[in-house]
């Protein structure tokens, strides 16, 4: 017969793991709140963002700011090529009774002035309204790749030609959107 | 078992199981939102919206699946201590 094991002192053995109690410590609700540092998980460490930084760059990437930098743009590019077209196609100051007439220095530059002003107008809201739907259509499908500058397009060529009726707007939703891709396929 | 003790235990479970947590969800969601083609080092307005949303999603299904554990594992130990006290008084 074999001699009887050794015993503690009369210890009881251990008592059974209750593991409803320790998830509740776990994951339900007696969880304690704890910071979480990314360095101490088995991320990179790297210097916690600020609050400014953060605020900062959440206004730079939303879309009413891009939709603002991209009228801005098509502003002041709208007015150059409005300036540049108006010293190419001149029928300025043309009188009927004399064709060889010159145009005076004032007439010239009021006309470059108004082309000017109306493409910067036309580009700018093109401009924005591009932006605004691409960043609008890229934040709700979560990806980006070309799909979002050709639905953009599409959708801004069609809103400029609806105006002029339906199948104007379908011409320009479908040639926006080529003119889209193809600079995307350029730029990426 | 002692409170206490359950508490002592989770603290020291708790750093490792986030930790776990922390490098999968890293993993999972880089895979579904980062497609490798790594034309510039920022990531774009999309896949920032993809990363906040995955994370999101798994945070939630982790604490959906840690209540749903606590709850079987609450009915096991119902289920264990009236097999033993049946066992008992028999």
């Amino acid at each position: 017969m074999a001699a009887p094991p050794p015993s503690g002192s009369g210890e009881p053995a251990p008592p059974p793991l209750q593991y409803s109690l320790l998830l509740q410590h776990l994951v339900g609700d007696k969880r304690q709140p704890r910071v979480w540092d990314p360095a101490a998980l088995g991320g990179i460490p790297c210097p916690p963002k600020s609050e400014e930084q953060k605020m900062v760059e959440r206004v730079m990437e939303s879309c009413p700011f891009k939709a603002a930098l991209a009228c801005v743009g098509g502003f002041v590019l709208g007015g150059a090529f409005g300036i540049f077209t108006a010293g190419i196609d001149t029928n300025v100051g043309f009188d009927p009774k004399d064709p060889y007439r010159t145009p005076t220095a004032k007439e010239v530059l009021k006309d470059m002035g108004q082309r000017g002003i109306s493409y910067a107008k036309n580009f700018a809201i093109v401009g924005a309204m591009f932006s605004c739907t691409e960043c609008v259509v890229e934040s709700y499908r979560g990806k980006s790749d070309w799909k979002n500058s050709v639905i953009s397009g599409c959708i801004t060529g069609g809103a400029i030609g609806f105006r002029a009726g339906l199948k104007a707007g379908v011409i320009g939703c479908g040639g926006f959107a080529a003119f889209s891709a193809a600079v995307d396929y350029y730029l990426r | 078992m002692d409170p206490l003790r359950a508490q002592q235990l989770a603290a020291e479970l708790e750093v490792e199981m986030m930790a776990d947590m922390y490098n999968r969800m890293t993993q999972a969601c880089h895979r579904k939102c980062v497609p490798p083609h790594y034309k510039e080092s920022e990531l774009s307005k999309g896949e920032c919206v993809c990363l906040d949303r995955c994370v999101a999603k798994y945070l939630e299904v982790h604490e959906r699946m840690g209540k749903k554990l606590t709850e079987l594992s609450m009915q096991d130990e119902e289920l264990l201590k009236r097999m033993q006290q049946g066992t008992g008084t028999a």
